[in-house]
């Protein structure tokens, strides 16, 4: 008991994952004075937000609000972001934990200018994980065009290889250096939050939906990256198939979400995501029909329910209240036939269409891999909060299935858990 | 939707279709998926969803006679996609042992058979009816001499004095069942635009008869649910066996009473063959019936599906085991596994209509008439 009362050893926070939620909450705290840690698995920060074309309900780009964050960030002296950067394990007790942060090499250093010659000169692709592997990259570049840091990255692929020296060569400002090694730190800090987000659920799972079997079934996360000016086909929605650009798009809901055969859960933003990408199809094809199957639409909330009733007046889409259970593929032309039973009318729909979006709901990160600390969760590997014990919390989609409004008011009570824990003294 | 619907629960068909197998009915929320998933379900008016929400609700009417109940060869399919874990083939399976006991007559007999307290009384009426027999043959036939034969038990004449009265008996409970059942489910197929037939007429109902009992013989209806293709086999086993001792029964019949040949028949006799080709097919076909029940987890196997594969495996059981008694000369183990065998007999005839096994009149006679209707 006497341990409790005793001084923190430090006043920091360390917040895990750079997402919405984690960079929320390492604002809020900083800004009001405490010493974070932002740790950051990728080589960049703004998480699933960065990735999107844009929020619902005001179809904005997130990537002007992921700026102001970033501003803010670089404004702010408090705040120390580790990118490309794992938590390896955290020990401790509410007030004094001791943090062990594997930081992997980026082989560029503060140097770089973002000029792109090294990306010119570097010859090997990789997949585009940001882009759901819907393309290749060069294994030299930069994540996305509005990647914060602003700096470069290069593939460990290319070490020992002959672009390893072409790299090398071109880059102008001494900022390639290949010499760099995966390192540890230790942090100590009083709290830690945890907001490490969620993974679109892996849609190969379900099987009688047909992702992975037809090219013209995508996910919804890969769909917001084909709308986005900086995805694969710079933000023009084409069938993946053969580019035709669609005539007809139907959106699947609840693909694996509120399924005890996947995720028992409600997703919460899928619907929303669904009606948000009618509109993108709308937008550039304006002919396009679409056909959202449903079991029943969630649009929580006034601004929600009227982005509803808004997709909802639009005469070209079409809402069916029933799941798709099957889909079949023309193997000629690779359009696509989705069935489902409109349950008002009691009748099976057959509708075939150019493009399937499966509406696949988000797992937890920690539903695969626990994360590296003593912390309680639920069945399907969401963290639960301990209040009582405190200390180590988690924030956004770490905790719960949540829209971007949510995960940073959750975000920011988490801040102030997070004081509370270090102001207990 | 213009018209009105007055929904009216009756609490206590839900509580009897959870018993009676379909617990989980209640976890539903209409998604749809087990419309989909079913191969067999047609277009227009799908099953099993609808079936679900009226199971759901307590629309007893809406079930009972209703014959997409009966188009269900229960594969499990829908059930293995649900993603509510609500069992919609355990739920159908349930609602058709409700709607079997409730088209049988006398009510009293209809309510035993589901519940296994009441299996004492149900066997021991047989108990008591073949005790009676066998003391009768002692009386009249007096001591027959050394040769084993089952007869020298219970004599054949009293054997098929109580069976036959029975078998038609039966028959007259599925008769009575039947014009019920068969005016039902022509207003509920009328009333939710699965016919536009208007008038039921026999000559049509006949022929679709004939083309549905192709169906059931090759099993090709069965065989369009996915999760059947290793049912399929056992199923039919069953079924060929049942159909080749009906025959068998009734030569042996002739021959008793019209040809005055007493048995036991020899082994050489083709009727024989065909009897003991059947036999064995009993037993293996419901042994494998019984396995697939015993390892598919996600589905609910209740006292009512127990009751018929137990009966089945026992008449096959009996039935080869009498034989081989006999023929391994053992008099006593002989007409001991004989009275087991009579009394599953004399359960498969009096109590068909109460049971599982009613299945083969009402999925008949509802696929004979969705045949009819055009049911597309």
């Amino acid at each position: 008991m006497t341990e409790e009362k005793a001084a923190p050893a430090s006043g920091s926070i360390m917040v895990v994952g750079g997402g919405i939620s984690g960079l929320t909450t390492a604002l809020e705290a900083a800004e009001v004075g405490y010493e974070v840690f932002l740790v950051e698995k990728n080589p960049y920060l703004g998480g699933r937000v960065a990735q999107l074309n844009q929020y619902f309900p005001k179809l904005c780009p997130p990537t002007c609000g992921l700026e102001i964050n970033f501003r803010r960030i670089k404004d702010n002296p408090n705040i120390k972001v580790y990118t490309l950067a794992e938590v390896e394990k955290v020990a401790g007790t509410p007030g004094n934990y001791d943090a062990t942060i594997k930081l992997n090499p980026r082989y560029v250093n503060e140097n770089c200018t973002a000029c792109g010659d090294c990306e010119a000169a570097c010859q090997a692709e990789v997949a585009d994980d940001f882009n759901f592997g819907m393309d290749q990259t060069k294994a030299a570049g930069l994540p996305f065009p509005m990647a914060f840091p602003s700096r470069y990255v290069i593939s460990s692929q290319v070490k020992g290889t002959d672009d390893e020296k072409r790299i090398a060569e071109a880059c102008k400002y001494d900022a390639v250096d290949f010499s760099m090694e995966a390192q540890t730190v230790e942090l100590k800090v009083g709290a830690v939050v945890w907001a490490t987000g969620w993974e679109p659920y892996d849609a190969n799972r379900i099987d009688n939906l047909g992702f992975g079997r037809y090219p013209n079934i995508v996910t919804n996360m890969m769909f917001e990256r084909m709308a986005s000016f900086t995805g694969p086909t710079e933000g023009k929605i084409l069938c993946p198939a053969d580019n035709k650009e669609p005539e007809s798009v139907a959106f699947v809901q609840c693909a694996g979400s509120r399924d005890e055969n996947h995720l028992p859960y409600c997703s919460y933003i899928c619907c929303m995501a669904s009606m948000k990408q009618a509109t993108y199809v709308r937008a550039q094809y304006p002919d396009a029909k679409i056909y959202i199957f449903y079991i029943d639409i969630r649009s929580p909330g006034n601004r929600y329910e009227k982005f509803y009733n808004m997709v909802k007046e639009d005469e070209n889409v079409f809402f069916i209240k029933g799941k798709v259970a099957e889909v079949n593929e023309d193997p000629d032309s690779k359009v696509i036939t989705v069935v489902a039973e409109n349950a008002v009318t009691g009748e099976k729909v057959r509708q075939t269409v150019d493009m399937t979006v499966l509406a696949t709901g988000m797992q937890p990160t920690a539903a695969a891999n626990k994360l590296p600390a003593e912390l309680n969760y639920s069945e399907d590997g969401f963290v639960i909060n301990d209040f009582e014990k405190g200390g180590m919390f988690a924030a956004g989609c770490a905790n719960k299935p949540a829209d971007v409004f949510s995960s940073n008011q959750n975000a920011t009570g988490m801040a102030l858990k997070a004081i509370q824990t270090l102001a207990r003294k | 939707m213009a018209e009105k619907y007055l929904v009216e629960p009756d609490v206590g068909f839900i509580e009897e279709v959870a018993g009676l197998g379909g617990q989980d009915l209640k976890k539903c929320f209409q998604c749809a998926t087990c419309s989909v998933a079913c191969p067999i379900a047609p277009d227009n008016k799908p099953f099993p969803r609808k079936e679900m929400i009226a199971a759901g609700w307590g629309l007893k009417d809406k079930l009972v006679g209703n014959a997409d109940i009966w188009l269900c060869h229960n594969c499990g399919d829908c059930t293995s996609l649900c993603p509510r874990g609500a069992k919609p083939g355990d739920v159908l399976s349930a609602v058709r042992a409700y709607a079997v006991a409730d088209y049988a007559t006398p009510r009293a007999i209809a309510k035993m058979v589901p519940q296994p307290s009441k299996l004492p009384i149900l066997l021991g009426i047989p108990t008591v009816i073949f005790i009676i027999a066998a003391i009768l043959t002692k009386v009249i036939f007096g001591d027959q001499g050394d040769v084993i034969w089952q007869s020298h038990f219970i004599h054949n004449y009293l054997v098929d004095i109580i069976m036959i009265p029975t078998f038609f008996g039966a028959a007259g409970v599925f008769a009575l069942g039947l014009k019920r059942f068969l005016a039902d489910i022509h207003a509920n197929a009328l009333a939710e635009g699965k016919t536009t037939k208007e008038k039921i007429d026999p000559a049509g109902m006949v022929k679709a008869l004939i083309t549905v009992v192709t169906t059931v013989l090759k099993h090709s209806k069965f065989n369009e649910c996915g999760d059947n293709k290793d049912r399929s086999t056992a199923h039919m086993m069953v079924l060929y066996s049942f159909i080749g001792l009906f025959i068998v029964t009734n030569c042996f019949f002739i021959a008793e009473w019209i040809l005055h040949i007493e048995g036991p028949y020899r082994q050489i006799n083709p009727v024989k063959w065909l009897g003991n080709v059947s036999g064995v097919a009993l037993v293996i076909g419901s042994l494998l019936l019984i396995k697939n029940r015993m390892s598919k987890e996600d589905q609910v196997t209740s006292y009512w599906d127990w009751q018929l594969l137990v009966l089945v495996f026992g008449l096959g059981v009996t039935g080869m085991g009498t034989q081989m008694a006999r023929l391994a000369g053992l008099a006593g183990a002989t007409y001991f596994i004989y009275f087991f065998h009579l009394v599953f007999i004399w359960c498969l005839f009096a109590y068909t209509p109460f049971s599982k096994l009613a299945h083969l009149v009402y999925r008949t006679t509802a696929m004979t008439y969705m045949e009819w209707a055009e049911r597309k």
